[in-house]
């Protein structure tokens, strides 16, 4: 017992003594008068790993290092960060770091009456360089990382040998590559042909995107002068510019590919609903949006409760979503219920009037919302197992978005599976296709039409919940969604699923493809040109349930 | 047939018209202001608006009440007319606008200058809008030209129903998303506002607005007795034959697409005209007056005034609007609920509106009595035998 204190005492005197060394350099350049004194010193501050070092060195930089002047001395000091009544605060002597006494009392300044230590420009780049110098061997590997990126970006060979010793101590792949690529990227400026050479090969191998800058700049100047940088180099550098441009554009295509996708399925699960009220029962539902905007505030009250119950955060708060989501269906259904009750069912043979019925209740149910929550958008926080994302080949994949797909896929089997493997589907199938001859036959066909649109108003809940995870919550939610809602039904053609599936995957598909040529706002108005011209060809949308009644 | 005009339509209209074009612009400009009778300038424009949206309900009414066709794109058309108009009334302001420049300060500050460098910044489109009569031509050609084109795609491929009501909403969506861009030269989502002059007087004098309020009225009297002549002729009659049975219309030989486009043009010119009148008015338009909400606004109107009469929409707009005047100021948290709630009410027990209100209350109290005599009258053999009719 008394040998471990006893160590650790050796240790903390080992620390103090190391500390104090920084200290001393950092007095040292801060008084020294010869600025190329001043750089060299600040450049070997950063092989320390002393957090006092960078400290100050930001400070100076900044201009908050003061020079405390006495008779015989000079003590550069910072300020406290504790402010007294008067705005006031103690000077930290740099030194040692403790504050500067007048006889028994500490000194305090107001900044606004002190001078700070000088710098120069060359001085403040200097520090910079030592400091980003500092940052790659920060303990957070983010942090690292972009410092590693921008200190190859100055293709400086100074600093290779910082990369080096850096690289002999990294573990994760991720930020050795990072390094090697910074070597790389600093030494394509070397003089020498041979090391030049190998390290644009490395870049061509690595199919470094950070480079590219780089190579295109070396390969236009070699063009200019052969002589000076010899053909191998020109052909090496576009080679590898052909080849870093074609993996951007594979990443891209993948990148497209799954926003694509990630939109699809939002426009799915949104639709999945409305694809049933309106396709299935023939309802023009225009509060459908409102139901998205139930489900999405069920989720946020769901996750109130659960933070006060839990906390924010931890394995009780992350399963609220799975409450929320159960929660929403049924939230959401039982206002489809009381619509379907109370307005809808009166309005069966008139479907123009049940547009205009709907859209009322949809401005009271947002008004509902308005006064209930307020009219700014409400916070629903994503549970740890849904926030974050991954990166495959410079793509960045988001976990909310797969889930979101993996959900469309999920609620897709769920009715396909309630409408052709339940009794309950096969009533409402034979409703929808003859209500009269269902009705003779005994179906209870006030009843199935009930839970239909309570079931199809419950999906829109639960899509609501989901929604909750990718875009912003507020009463206005519902309207973002409507119109593409409708696009989609129409789209695929009424009463059946195949249709509504393929018409969001086109629609999402399509939209993400022209948003990088003609943005977001033109890329939507294309696509809903497109649609319009598209029921030409087909009126009755993609997939046509064939009927022989006259209106069909 | 019946006849044109019977004589005592003859004589509300005439009563009306003297109340609406004559009556109120005097007792605004020589009645004095301490007097009863007095109309306030504020009352006259509030007044000129509500008739341009009664001339809008009445386009909407053409085409819902009349054939059948529920867009949900009429504020489009409102919109476009308003736009023609107020490019004119921008350009006439010149250079008194906030950045003293030759062009619009919209224009100003998005930097026109560098897209259009050959014209000064004022985009090419733009040079005719000079001309009042462009355009005043503009105001019915451009909203023509888009309605046909619109209606020509839809009708041909005949799309009815819900799914022309969805598509009409989805053109009139894009179309606002469009005019929001501040690239489309049109203002972005300020609008165009701050006019100064109309036809070299200024456009917030109380004359003025009093002579545009006048304009307003005499435009609704002529659409509504387009409308009612429309409703005269065999045209007419095919147009509610459309709506009642489109397919046996078809099938007697009509070309129903050809018909519900000349309707549909027809009615986004009337929207469009009331469009042009509203924007001097209310000094500004902007890419809002195209949203859904406002075309769906429209038709809440025309179904609570009554749809199918043309009295109805006209009665529905200012009706519908005075409240939401009033409803704004008094409880303005409520307003929608009241609309939402009116929205409800109207179309679920109230499918003729308020024009058909007495008729509907007749049919209540007639029920009321059959019911009452039928209990107490010995029951008849009749009775029974009375066919069974479905809702």
């Amino acid at each position: 017992m008394a040998n471990r204190s006893l160590a650790i005492l050796g240790l903390f005197a080992e620390f103090l003594a190391c500390a104090s060394e920084h200290r001393t350099n950092l007095v040292t350049a801060i008084l020294a008068e010869d600025p190329a004194q001043q750089l060299e010193i600040i450049r070997k501050l950063a092989d320390t790993s002393d957090p006092i070092v960078p400290q100050v060195l930001a400070a100076w930089r900044g201009g908050t290092i003061y020079i405390f002047e006495t008779n015989d001395a000079k003590v550069p000091f910072y300020l406290d960060a504790q402010l007294d009544s008067d705005g006031k605060a103690k000077g930290i002597r740099v030194i040692d770091g403790e504050p500067l006494f007048e006889g028994d009392k500490p000194m305090l300044f107001l900044a606004s009456d002190l001078n700070s230590a000088d710098t120069s420009s060359k001085l403040r780049k200097g520090i910079k360089t030592t400091l980003d110098l500092f940052a790659i061997g920060n303990p957070d590997p983010k942090i690292r990382r972009d410092a590693v990126i921008k200190l190859g970006q100055e293709q400086n060979p100074e600093n290779i040998s910082y990369f080096e010793s850096r690289l002999q101590r990294e573990k994760t792949g991720e930020l050795r590559k990072t390094l090697v690529e910074a070597i790389a990227t600093t030494q394509i400026a070397s003089e020498d042909a041979a090391i030049r050479f190998a390290a644009i090969e490395r870049l061509r191998e690595m199919r470094s995107i950070n480079a590219l800058s780089f190579l295109e700049q070396l390969h236009k100047d070699a063009k200019a002068a052969p002589a000076k940088f010899g053909e191998p180099t020109v052909d090496a550098t576009r080679q590898a510019i052909k080849e870093i441009e074609a993996y951007i554009a594979r990443g891209n295509l993948v990148g497209t590919a799954f926003r694509g996708l990630s939109l699809a399925a939002v426009l799915l699960v949104a639709a999945l609903g409305l694809a049933i009220t309106f396709g299935l029962m023939g309802v023009i539902n225009m509060a459908h949006g409102e139901l998205i905007m139930v489900g999405a505030y069920t989720a946020y009250v769901v996750q109130n409760i659960f933070k006060d119950a839990f906390g924010a955060a931890g394995t009780g708060f992350d399963s609220y979503f799975i409450a929320a989501l159960a929660c929403s269906f049924v939230s959401a259904g039982l206002v489809g219920l009381v619509l379907e009750r109370g307005i809808i069912r009166f309005l069966y043979r008139r479907p123009l009037e049940s547009l205009l019925a709907t859209w009322g209740v949809s401005l009271v149910l947002q008004q509902v919302f308005r006064h209930t929550f307020g009219a700014a958008n409400v916070q629903v926080s994503s549970p740890s197992w849904l926030s974050g994302s991954f990166v495959l080949q410079d793509v960045l994949f988001a976990y909310n978005r797969i889930f979101v797909i993996g959900f469309a896929v999920f609620i897709v089997l769920l009715t396909y599976w309630l409408l052709t493997r339940t009794p309950l589907g096969l009533q409402i199938r034979a409703v929808m296709q003859n209500r009269s001859m269902a009705s003779a036959l005994g179906v209870r066909t006030d009843r199935v039409n009930m839970i239909t649109f309570a079931f199809g108003s419950g999906l829109a809940g639960m899509a609501g919940a989901c929604l909750s995870q990718i875009g912003n919550v507020g009463p206005s939610l519902g309207q973002n969604y409507i119109v593409d809602c409708f696009m989609v039904v129409v789209l695929g053609g009424v009463g059946n699923l195949v249709g509504t599936v393929s018409a969001s995957f086109g629609i999402g598909v399509t939209d993400q493809i022209l948003q990088p040529w003609l943005g977001a706002v033109l890329g939507k108005i294309t696509v809903l040109a497109a649609i319009i011209l598209f029921l030409q060809w087909r009126p009755a949308g993609l997939f046509v349930t064939r009927t022989r009644g006259l209106e069909g | 047939m019946t006849p044109a005009f019977p004589k005592r339509e003859v004589w509300w209209i005439a009563i009306a018209a003297f109340i609406g074009i004559v009556l109120l612009p005097c007792l605004n400009a020589f009645v004095p202001a301490a007097s009863f009778f007095h109309v306030s300038n504020f009352s006259i424009n509030i007044y000129g608006k509500y008739l341009c949206y009664a001339v809008l309900a009445l386009s909407v009414n053409l085409l819902w009440g009349y054939t059948g066709l529920l867009s949900l794109g009429q504020a489009l058309f409102f919109a476009l007319g308003g736009y023609a108009l107020g490019m004119h009334l921008l350009l006439l302001i010149g250079q008194l606008g906030q950045y003293k420049a030759d062009i619009p300060d919209f224009m100003v500050f998005l930097e026109f200058a560098k897209r259009f460098p050959e014209t000064g910044g004022l985009p090419p489109h733009w040079i005719p809008f000079k001309n009042f009569w462009f355009a005043a031509a503009a105001v019915v050609w451009v909203p023509a030209v888009v309605a046909f084109i619109f209606g020509w795609l839809a009708f041909r491929s005949r799309i009815k129903g819900v799914y022309f009501s969805i598509l009409s909403q989805a053109l009139t969506y894009a179309a606002c998303l469009m005019f929001f861009r501040n690239d489309f030269t049109f203002g972005g989502n300020n609008g165009l506002t701050d006019f100064k002059f109309i036809l070299g007087a200024d456009v917030n004098s109380p004359v003025t607005k009093r002579w545009l309020y006048v304009a307003s009225a005499i435009l609704l009297l002529l659409a509504y007795l387009v409308c009612r002549w429309l409703t005269t002729t065999k045209f007419g009659l095919i147009q509610r034959a459309i709506r009642d049975s489109e397919n046996r219309v078809l099938f007697s030989g009509y070309s129903t697409a050809s018909f519900k486009l000349f309707v549909f043009v027809l009615s986004a010119i009337i929207a469009a005209l009331g469009g042009a009148l509203y924007v001097p008015q209310v000094g500004i338009i902007n890419p809002s007056e195209m949203a859904p909400d406002k075309s769906l606004e429209a038709v809440v109107w025309c179904a609570v005034g009554g749809r199918g009469s043309l009295v109805g929409p006209i009665l529905g707009a200012v009706s519908v609007n005075a409240l939401k005047s009033y409803a704004t100021r008094a409880f303005a948290e409520q307003w929608l609920y009241i609309l939402g709630g009116l929205f409800i009410v109207v179309v679920v027990f109230m499918p003729k509106g308020l024009v058909g209100l007495p008729e509907q209350l007749a049919g209540l109290k007639s029920r009321f009595c059959r019911r009452k005599c039928a209990a107490s009258a010995p029951e008849t053999p009749t009775a029974t035998l009375k066919p069974v009719v479905r809702e």
